[in-house]
């Protein structure tokens, strides 16, 4: 059975096809049409998974839609009667913004694929997350908690999943809680407070939490509630993303923080203002985190159950998975590659296989490589033109060689066969530098990603050795698999590691195994040999507000115009000729 | 002859801060564009130069970036929430660029025309900016590299189609007008229906938004049951 999964009309299209119950391919639609975070209509993402399966879309079994569109428009439509006449302004937006295109998905992917309609079918959005994450996971039986800032209605659900010995699945979502009132939102509000970008910039207020302290808990107390059947409940009067799209937050939140900062203001901790901004940061992470352990906790004890999955845009905070896995009393907590919108085109094709057609549950590879190959031919052939140095070593060689210049101080491209299915680079699309001197962290910021100070960047380190280096609890290495655990570096190690060690002490770990990606584990031995100390920072092949880089043209030129000084694809090396950039 | 309006427009800081940053967003998305451009062809010159290109533009946006932020870090108070929600408008710079698919002629035309009339418009702010001396500095900086952009664009052009150069300059000038009544005609259209759903708003709504708050009224904010059979219906949309 042939099945392709869409997410869209938000944020973070992709296209996911399952055959026979396994996923063929899945990738975001940024990586093809290079623009971040596209919401559009991911046709290139169907057109590439369609190819590279060598499948026409008449050979599909069924298309499936992450979400319910028409509830939404419900939603949508609901609070803008709610807010009335505050709403009159966003009314006309919102509106036509929906009925342009969103509520018309089944028309939308019938004419565009040239499918009937009978074969488009459409998940709840926080089902398609749960999906995503439960199905995905290497387990049996598995609490399932998914949150984000809204799908339909919903902004958490909590439930469980099972394979049965029969081979069926079974996912039940026992409850919800509903917009306005959201984790994610509430998130939200704070990172367009603190002058970021909402829905891109949230990992930004993850990071600037490290700098202060929570001391507005009592504040924050005041805008979130918990209520008495153990759920959480937004005060409306402190924020306004419900009746209008352009502003989160009211005045009154403003006369309880103060003012917000302004989005081209320097972050400078040292400032009274800065310390204000890093604090809020800090209290509305332990807001957070405290609220999901609590709801974890709850959900554990009332399943029994030792594994917990998670999945929406707010499992992408590592530092709160890791309390969870903590503090809940689950004894494992999985994270997919993509726990966001987009993991829903993968997760939304699962659940359709497994829950509506009822096919047998099959073992998911426990990767997160789903996109386009790199093609070394066309590095080599692109740098020759460009008389640029080209090599192509031998992988021994070119272990040695890419070592060495690690252990040099050298910052190298890293590409390697199919791209990273969600926001992280997990090895196949990565920068990589040594992790020792802080001045490394700086120049990185500077010269090659072009991004805030205050950002830390992640470590990689195999799994064997990760708990030399970093502090890692029962289930630890599981959760940094994917990078989805922030956890302490040890304090023997951190002026050691000073490039990856965020000024809290902690690092956002990928602890990894030999057969997720064997050649970026024998570069870690070989730079193990060299340094004493197998870690190498790692972070996206990308620069600020670009997507991460997908083909080898797109890793060339970004090579070329920022300070990285080696480029590997395949057994291809390509080092700046005398000069420098372009 | 519309010297005095771009000089009120200058003129004023909240509209040179917002000019600056706005941009800032348009030379940045036209350097993606480019840049995309240069991952594209097969011909090695035109890729280097694309990727030159688009490395200017990107400069360009940092510059204008950089220049806005710092006007806006040295106003007081009264601009302390000029900003508070998403900071800029949305909307890519050269939105009518379609890099896959198009003929490398077609390209550099719409390249060359483009930077043409980007050229002629900056040579104005330039002199609406004569109190602004940083601000002039950008854009004189920024013209020189847009003389090179021209001119690489138009010499390229000439090279891929030394037939029909002159006639691919024409199209892409007549392409930019047809584009400009599409989005006016678009703007308008918006207008319409933005008013027509306001008048809507305020006729047919009151009543069922009185419903709808009574219905609000009567959920209390907590758990919510999930019915299985809503969760495992997949043939619905609601």
């Amino acid at each position: 059975m042939k099945i392709l999964g869409i997410s869209a009309h938000y944020h973070d299209s992709a296209a996911a096809l399952v055959v026979d119950g396994l996923p063929v391919c899945a990738v975001q639609e940024e990586r093809l049409s290079r623009r971040k975070h596209d919401a559009g209509f991911p046709l290139s993402a169907i057109e590439w998974c369609l190819d590279h399966a060598g499948l026409q879309p008449d050979d599909l079994d069924a298309v499936v839609f992450y979400e319910r569109s028409m509830l939404k428009f419900e939603r949508i439509l609901t609070c803008a009667l709610r807010a009335f006449p505050r709403s009159w302004s966003s009314f006309p937006h919102a509106i036509k913004n929906s009925l342009g295109e969103k509520v018309w998905v089944r028309g939308i992917i019938s004419s565009q694929l040239g499918v009937p309609r009978k074969k488009i079918l459409c998940t709840a959005h926080h089902a398609s997350h749960a999906a995503a994450a439960f199905l995905t996971a290497p387990t049996r039986r598995a609490a399932i908690i998914t949150a984000d800032g809204v799908g339909e209605w919903a902004t958490l659900t909590v439930g469980h999943g099972e394979r049965k010995a029969d081979g069926s699945t079974d996912i039940t979502l026992l409850r919800e809680i509903r917009f306005p009132h959201s984790l994610g939102m509430l998130y939200s509000t704070f990172t367009a407070f603190l002058g970021f970008n909402v829905n891109e910039d949230e990992y930004k207020v993850m990071g600037l939490a490290g700098y202060g302290q929570p001391t507005m808990m009592d504040q924050i107390g005041q805008v979130i509630r918990r209520t008495p059947d153990g759920a959480f409940a937004l005060v409306p009067d402190y924020f306004e993303f419900q009746t209008t799209a352009g502003r989160s937050y009211s005045a009154k939140f403003v006369e309880l923080f103060g003012p917000p900062r302004k989005p081209f203001d320097p972050i400078d901790p040292d400032t009274s203002d800065g310390r204000r901004f890093a604090d809020c940061a800090a209290s509305v992470q332990r807001v957070l985190e405290d609220t999901l352990v609590d709801l974890a906790r709850t959900l554990h004890a009332e399943t029994g159950l030792t594994d917990l999955c998670l999945g929406g845009g707010v499992a992408l905070n590592g530092l709160a998975n890791a309390r969870i896995l903590a503090e809940s009393g689950f004894e494992r907590v999985f994270v997919p590659s993509a726990p966001g919108d987009a993991g829903c085109a993968l997760g939304a094709a699962l659940y359709a296989d497994r829950l509506y057609f009822k096919n047998p549950d099959r073992e998911i590879p426990d990767h997160p490589f789903w996109g386009p190959a790199v093609d070394a031919k066309e590095l080599a052939r692109v740098a020759s033109e460009d008389s640029q140095s080209v090599e192509e070593l031998d992988e021994p060689a070119l272990i040695d060689r890419i070592a060495d210049e690690l252990a040099a101080g050298k910052i190298v491209g890293w590409m390697d066969g199919a791209s990273e299915f969600g926001p992280r680079a997990l090895g196949h699309r990565s920068i990589l530098a040594a992790p020792h001197a802080r001045e490394m962290r700086d120049r990185l910021n500077r010269d090659i990603k072009y991004r805030e100070d205050f950002r830390p960047f992640a470590p990689v380190t195999p799994i064997e050795t990760a708990d030399r280096y970093f502090e890692l609890p029962p289930g630890g290495a599981r959760l940094a698999r994917f990078m989805s655990g922030v956890f302490p570096v040890r304090p023997e190690w951190r002026s050691k590691l000073a490039a990856i060690t965020h000024v809290d002490g902690t690092a956002r770990l990928q602890a990894l195994e030999r057969p997720m990606a064997p050649r970026l584990y024998a570069l870690l031995e070989a730079y193990g040999r060299r340094s004493g100390v197998p870690v190498l920072l790692n972070t996206s092949f990308n620069v600020a507000g670009e997507p991460i880089v997908n083909r080898a043209l797109e890793g060339y030129s970004t090579f070329r115009r920022c300070g990285i000084d080696a480029l590997v694809a395949g057994q291809v090396v390509v080092t700046k000729r005398q000069g420098g950039q372009a | 002859m519309l010297r005095p309006v771009h000089r009120w427009i200058w003129s004023d800081f909240d509209r040179r801060v917002r000019k600056l940053l706005l941009f800032a967003e348009v030379e940045t998305d036209g350097g993606r564009d480019i840049l995309r451009a240069a991952e594209v062809p097969p011909d090695p010159l035109l890729r280097r130069l694309y990727l030159e290109h688009a490395i200017d533009e990107l400069r360009h946006g940092d510059l204008f970036r950089e220049r806005g932020a710092a006007l806006l870090q040295s106003s007081g108070p009264r601009h302390r929430t000029f900003f508070s929600g998403t900071p800029l408008p949305g909307g890519h710079g050269l939105d009518d660029l379609r890099v896959e698919g198009e003929p490398d002629h077609r390209l550099l035309a719409f390249l060359h025309v483009a930077e043409k009339a980007a050229a002629s418009r900056f040579t104005i702010y330039r002199e609406c900016v004569d109190d602004d001396p940083p601000t002039k500095a950008i854009f004189e900086q920024i013209l020189r590299d847009e003389v090179f952009h021209m001119n690489y664009t138009y010499t390229q052009l000439a090279r891929v189609s030394p037939e029909s150069y002159r006639w691919q300059v024409w199209r892409a000038r007549a392409s930019r007008l047809w584009n400009r009544y599409l989005r006016l005609a678009a703007a308008i259209a918006d207008l319409i229906g933005g008013a027509i759903l306001t008048v809507m708003y305020f006729v047919l709504l009151p009543p069922f938004a009185w419903m709808a708050r009574r219905a609000e009224r009567r959920t209390p904010p907590g758990w919510t049951p999930i019915s299985r059979e809503h969760q495992d219906s997949l043939t619905s949309q609601y």
